[in-house]
C-alpha cells in the first residue's frame, strides 16, 4: 500500500482496451444506480413511501431547488440529467474511501469525459433554447474577431472543471494512502472523512459550475 | 547519465515541488481566508440571508480551493511523471 495503490492500473486487456480498476469501479458505481433506480422505479408509491423513494425524492428536489436558486425559475428538462450527475460523481467520489477500490474520479480520463459531456449538455441546451443559427453566432459575441478567445474559453472551461475534480480527489486519496504509511491505525480516518465532505462538495460545485454554463447558454437574462 | 546529474535533479525536483507547495497554498489560504471573512461579517450583520451566504459560501471555497490543487497536479506530475526525468536516466 505505498502512493502508487492511487493510480489506476490495468487488470485485463480486451483487444486494444485496457481495463483498468478505475473503469471496474465505473461500471460498479453506474450498475449500483441502475439498480437502485429500478428497485425504486418498481416499489413506486404516492402514499406511504419507503425510505430509498424517499432518499431519491429528497435528491431529485435538492437539483430543482439549485436550479431555482441559480436560475431564478425552473428548467423542468434539465433536471434528470443534473440529477443523475451529481449522484454519479458524488457515489463515485465516496467509492474511493471503501478499500480495495478506487474512486472512477481519480483517472483523468473519467473527468475528462463528464466535463466533456457537461459541455456537450451546455451547447445542446443552448441549440434547443435559442436555434442552432443563434447559438453558432454566439461564438461571433459581441465581435467577430474574438472567435479565438472564444474557443478557447470554452476549452479551458471543460479542463478546469477536469482538472479540480480529478485533483481533489486524487489528493484526498494521496494524503489517505500518505497517512496510511505513516501511522496506519487511526491517522487516516480523520483525513478521510475529509476526503468524504471534499468528494461530495466537488459534485455539487460540478453540477453547480455545469448549471451556470447552462444557463449562460441559454441567454435566459434577455 | 552521471549519478551527479542524477542527485542533482532529485534535489532540483525536491526543492521546486516544496517551494510551489507553499506559495500555491499560501495564496489560496490567505484569499479563502478574505472571503470567509467578509461572508461571517455579513452573515453576523443580516443573519436572514446567512443560510443563502454559507450555502454560496461552500461552493466558492471549493472554487478557491482548486487553485491550491493545480499546483499540488503539477507537482505530483513533477515528482511522479516528469516529463525530463528520461534524459538523465531516471
Amino acid at each position: 500500500m505505498g502512493i502508487d495503490s492511487v493510480f489506476p492500473r490495468t487488470v485485463f486487456e480486451i483487444g486494444p482496451i485496457a481495463i483498468t480498476t478505475t473503469l471496474l469501479t465505473t461500471w460498479l458505481v453506474v450498475a449500483m444506480l441502475s439498480v437502485l433506480a429500478v428497485i425504486v422505479h418498481r416499489r413506486f408509491r404516492v402514499w406511504e413511501p419507503d425510505l430509498w423513494q424517499l432518499t431519491i425524492e429528497y435528491v431529485v428536489e435538492y437539483v430543482e431547488n439549485l436550479i431555482a436558486d441559480t436560475v431564478g425559475r425552473a428548467l423542468p428538462d434539465a433536471v434528470s440529467y443534473l440529477t443523475t450527475m451529481i449522484c454519479f460523481i458524488a457515489l463515485a467520489n465516496l467509492l474511493g474511501v471503501l478499500p480495495l477500490l478506487q474512486a472512477p474520479t481519480s483517472d483523468l480520463n473519467t473527468t475528462m469525459a463528464l466535463s466533456l459531456v457537461s459541455l456537450g449538455s451546455t451547447h445542446y441546451y443552448g441549440v434547443r433554447h435559442r436555434g442552432l443559427k443563434a447559438q453558432l453566432l454566439s461564438f461571433f459575441e459581441p465581435v467577430a474577431i474574438l472567435l479565438p478567445l472564444n474557443i478557447i474559453g470554452q476549452l479551458s472551461r471543460m479542463f478546469s472543471m477536469a482538472l479540480r475534480l480529478f485533483g481533489n480527489v486524487v489528493a484526498g486519496e494521496i494524503i489517505g494512502a500518505t497517512m496510511f504509511m505513516l501511522l496506519p491505525a487511526l491517522a487516516p480516518l480523520p483525513l478521510n472523512m475529509l476526503g468524504m465532505i471534499t468528494g461530495l462538495l466537488q459534485a455539487l460545485v460540478f453540477t453547480v459550475l455545469t448549471v451556470v454554463f447552462v444557463v449562460d447558454a441559454m441567454r435566459l437574462d434577455d | 547519465m552521471q549519478p551527479e546529474q542524477q542527485l542533482q535533479f532529485a534535489i532540483v525536483t525536491t526543492i521546486v515541488v516544496g517551494a510551489a507547495i507553499v506559495f500555491g497554498t499560501i495564496t489560496a489560504a490567505i484569499m479563502e481566508g478574505r472571503a470567509v471573512n467578509r461572508a461571517f461579517d455579513n452573515m453576523a450583520r443580516q443573519p436572514s440571508v446567512a443560510d443563502r451566504i454559507r450555502g454560496l459560501l461552500f461552493v466558492v471555497l471549493a472554487l478557491l480551493e482548486s487553485t491550491a490543487i493545480y499546483v499540488l497536479l503539477i507537482c505530483l506530475i513533477l515528482l511522479f511523471a516528469n516529463p525530463f526525468a528520461g534524459m538523465f536516466g531516471l
